[in-house]
């Protein structure tokens, strides 16, 4: 079982290494196919050590430590997987959901003239991800967490010859260094109070309830802007300009829910620090309001998507942060099934279409693209949480929780189920304006020439839509609370859901019944409004406004970080290092020059004025060594 | 100890000095400056070996043969240069040959 856990880790990085070095000795569909094989084989190895694990029974994780690379003291860091339940999950999402990703990179991008980078980098991605899951200790999972920022910021980058991706990927990467920041610092608290970054320290014994929120708020900034909530959140939308593939495994299945395996991974501390963790579920229930809502206006099909991903996350951090760990994890799984599928789907349109997002511009996609239109209305019910649909067992789940954890719970609960009717009305907003239209033309519009459509593109992009499709549908079957629960009992182990999270079964059935008729209302209003056409959109044109400028979050960040930054710079420029570095050699040069000038008279050249300096030098040496004496 | 006081031989010598100085100073004639420098030189000899017999010590003395020395070196080094400048046709006139450039 560690074995495979080895295994997993390592393929992903061996397959990385062999594009980068093998260059352009190796086709662009061989590296293609290299970066594929790599991520099955280490979904292979998930797949092994979790049946290596079942058959231990759940709470025999292990530990396996290749080598200690940091030492100082009593303190000591190794690289060392841990192999538990938790681990097993995640690792068997991010390799089985990430192979299926890559599979269809290889349809998705063929042309490309970079192919052989894209792959490498996809599976760099893995690799990192595999390792932020698997550490055994805090200080290997701040790497794996770099590394994915590392790798996302490269793929949301990936065509920089886009002035927009490349800001894109920085913004990107600045957000996820901040979160990085406060994380380290959380280390740093950990380390001067526990001398240990083991997720099995005692937390109660070593730590202050000062130092345990500090470390707590810490490690949620991390989780924050990994997760892109609220108020870290603005660069997932914009980070839609890499590949549509890209955006399914980084943007949506694996990377941004790294925040709630993080919160499942160290809630003992959390637990701890109540207070902070009920923050996380705050922020978490803000998130989905807010993104939901902006997801209202979007137009730009993956936008739409990506806020969508920003509001199901949202529900993760609501059900992590209330302490219903499994059951964030648990939608943090039928999430990454549903909303790849999404993406991809979306992805097979992109394709069809050449490269145009805007959902406005996109006829004859109903007609031209059938099975792609099934796929994307199984992930948008998967999505809606419609039963038996995936997401209904694992969203309902959620809400329920809240509705248990007394009077803030219950102010969570009902912006979770406005969430749900939010849900409804955006996504198949996006369904019906992109799938339903039926003034669609029928021939390709003008401006399209018939040779830019691809159709549904070839089996590699079908079959991992095809097999997303199946797993949005039945995923959610191993988990029907509360009358069958393995999936909590499978992860109790390791993070076993608090009492305060666990609803009585009336609470749940209210509800998931409530949930469910809030989805459908919300798929109803949608009908009304863009499927039938036969009621006008309604308009509240300041509030649209707000909401199609993301709610001036950017705007807010540029007037209160960058604009003062960018004024304070030019001010030290002008004021600081201008006159100090910038003209000050030169000015010690030409000063220099001045004094030689005048010094070089006394250099006349003259025999006589030599001998004079040399006696008058005497006589003065002769008259002082007189007075002194 | 017979002879007049060291006070006249340290005239002599400052006399001297003074004379080789001030030939130095005014003088153009490379070749009258290089006689000057001699003369500055033996008034400085002078003064050493009446020190020298004042003091009843050789040390003095043998600091005179070591100025002997230089001097003899320095006027062929001198010489060997008015020489040059001469073969080179250039004014023998120090002021006119104040600058390193022939």
């Amino acid at each position: 079982m560690i074995a495979g856990a080895w295994l997993c880790l390592l393929a992903p990085l061996a397959g990385a290494l062999l594009i980068t070095l093998c260059g352009t000795r190796i086709s662009r569909a061989t590296a293609g196919w290299l970066s594929t094989a790599s991520v099955f084989v280490a979904f292979a190895g998930a797949v092994w050590s979790f049946f290596g694990l079942r058959s231990h029974g759940s709470e025999h994780g292990a530990y396996s430590t290749a080598w200690t690379w940091l030492q100082s003291g009593s303190f000591h860091a190794g690289l060392q997987v841990l192999v538990d339940p938790l681990s097993t999950m995640m690792m068997l999402i991010v390799s089985g959901v990430g192979g299926l990703i890559v599979l269809y990179s290889i349809g998705y991008m063929h042309g490309d003239p970079e192919e052989r980078r894209y792959f490498a980098y996809m599976s760099l991605f893995v690799f990192s991800m595999l390792l932020l899951v698997e550490s055994g200790n805090l200080l290997l999972l701040l790497a794996g967490w770099g590394l994915v920022g590392l790798s996302s910021y490269l793929l949301i980058g990936f065509w920089h010859e886009r002035p927009t991706a490349v800001a894109a990927a920085k913004k990107a990467f600045i957000m996820n260094a901040f979160g990085d920041a406060t994380m380290a610092l959380a280390f740093f608290v950990l380390i001067a109070h526990t001398n240990s970054l083991a997720f099995t320290t005692d937390f109660n014994v070593h730590l202050s309830s000062t130092a345990t929120n500090l470390v707590a708020l810490g490690l949620l900034g991390g989780a924050a802007a990994k997760s892109a909530q609220i108020p870290l959140h603005t660069w997932l939308p914009d980070a839609m300009e890499g590949p549509t593939p890209v955006s399914a495994l980084i943007h949506a299945a694996t990377m941004v829910t790294a925040g709630v395996y993080l919160i499942a991974r160290t809630h003992p501390l959390f637990e701890h620090a109540r207070t902070v963790e009920l923050v996380a579920a705050g922020m978490g229930a803000l998130t989905l309001l807010v993104a939901g809502l902006v997801a209202l206006v979007q137009t730009d099909i993956k936008r739409v998507i990506a806020y969508s991903t920003m509001s199901q996350i949202g529900y993760m951090f609501l059900g992590a942060g209330l302490g219903a760990y499994a059951n964030g994890m648990f939608h943090l799984m039928t999430h990454a099934f549903f909303k790849a599928l999404l993406f991809m789907a979306a992805g097979v349109v992109i394709h069809h279409l050449g490269g145009e997002q805007d959902i406005r511009k996109m006829p004859g996609v109903r007609t031209a693209l059938p099975w792609t239109r099934w796929a994307f209305l199984v992930g948008a019910l998967a999505l809606v949480g419609v039963p038996p649909f995936s997401g209904f067992f694992s969203k309902d789940s959620i809400i329920a929780a809240a509705l248990h954890a007394h009077w803030y719970g219950v102010i969570l609960w009902v912006v979770a189920l406005l969430g749900a009717f939010l849900t409804g009305l955006y996504t198949f907003r996006l369904y019906f304006v992109v799938f339903a239209r039926d003034e669609a033309v029928t021939g390709p519009g003008p401006g399209h020439g018939s040779d830019g459509h691809h159709g549904e593109g070839p089996w590699t992009m079908l079959l991992p839509v095809g097999v997303l499709s199946v797993l949005a549908v039945v995923g959610g079957w191993i988990q029907f609370a509360p009358i069958w629960t393995p999936l909590t009992r499978w992860l109790e182990p390791v993070a076993r859901t608090l009492g305060v999270a666990e609803p009585t079964s009336w609470q749940e059935g209210v509800s998931s019944a409530l949930a469910v008729a809030l989805g459908l209302a919300g798929i109803g209003v949608a009908y009304a409004l863009y499927g039938s056409r036969s009621r006008a959109v309604p308009r509240l044109e300041a509030l649209q406004r707000a909401l199609e400028h993301k709610l001036y979050f950017d705007e807010l960040y540029d007037a209160i970080f960058a604009r003062p930054a960018q004024g304070l710079a030019l001010l030290l420029r002008d004021g600081f290092e201008g006159p100090w570095f910038v003209s000050t050699p030169a000015e010690l040069g030409e000063d220099t020059l001045v004094i030689a000038r005048g010094v070089r008279r006394i250099q006349t050249g003259l025999l006589r004025t030599y001998v004079l300096f040399l006696g008058t030098g005497m006589a003065v040496v002769a008259i002082v060594f007189l007075v002194v004496k | 100890m017979a002879g007049p006081s060291i006070a006249w031989y340290l005239g002599v010598s400052a006399f001297l000095f003074a004379t080789g100085a001030l030939g130095v100073l005014i003088r153009r004639n490379p070749l009258i400056v290089l006689l000057s420098l001699e003369i500055m030189l033996n008034g400085a000899n002078l003064a050493l070996i009446a020190f020298s017999r004042h003091a009843r010590n050789g040390a003095g003395q043998i600091f005179a043969l070591a100025v002997m020395a230089v001097a003899a070196s320095e006027v062929c080094v001198g010489l060997g240069l008015v020489v040059a400048i001469h073969r080179r046709r250039l004014a023998l006139d120090v002021d006119r040959l104040s600058e390193l450039r022939g």
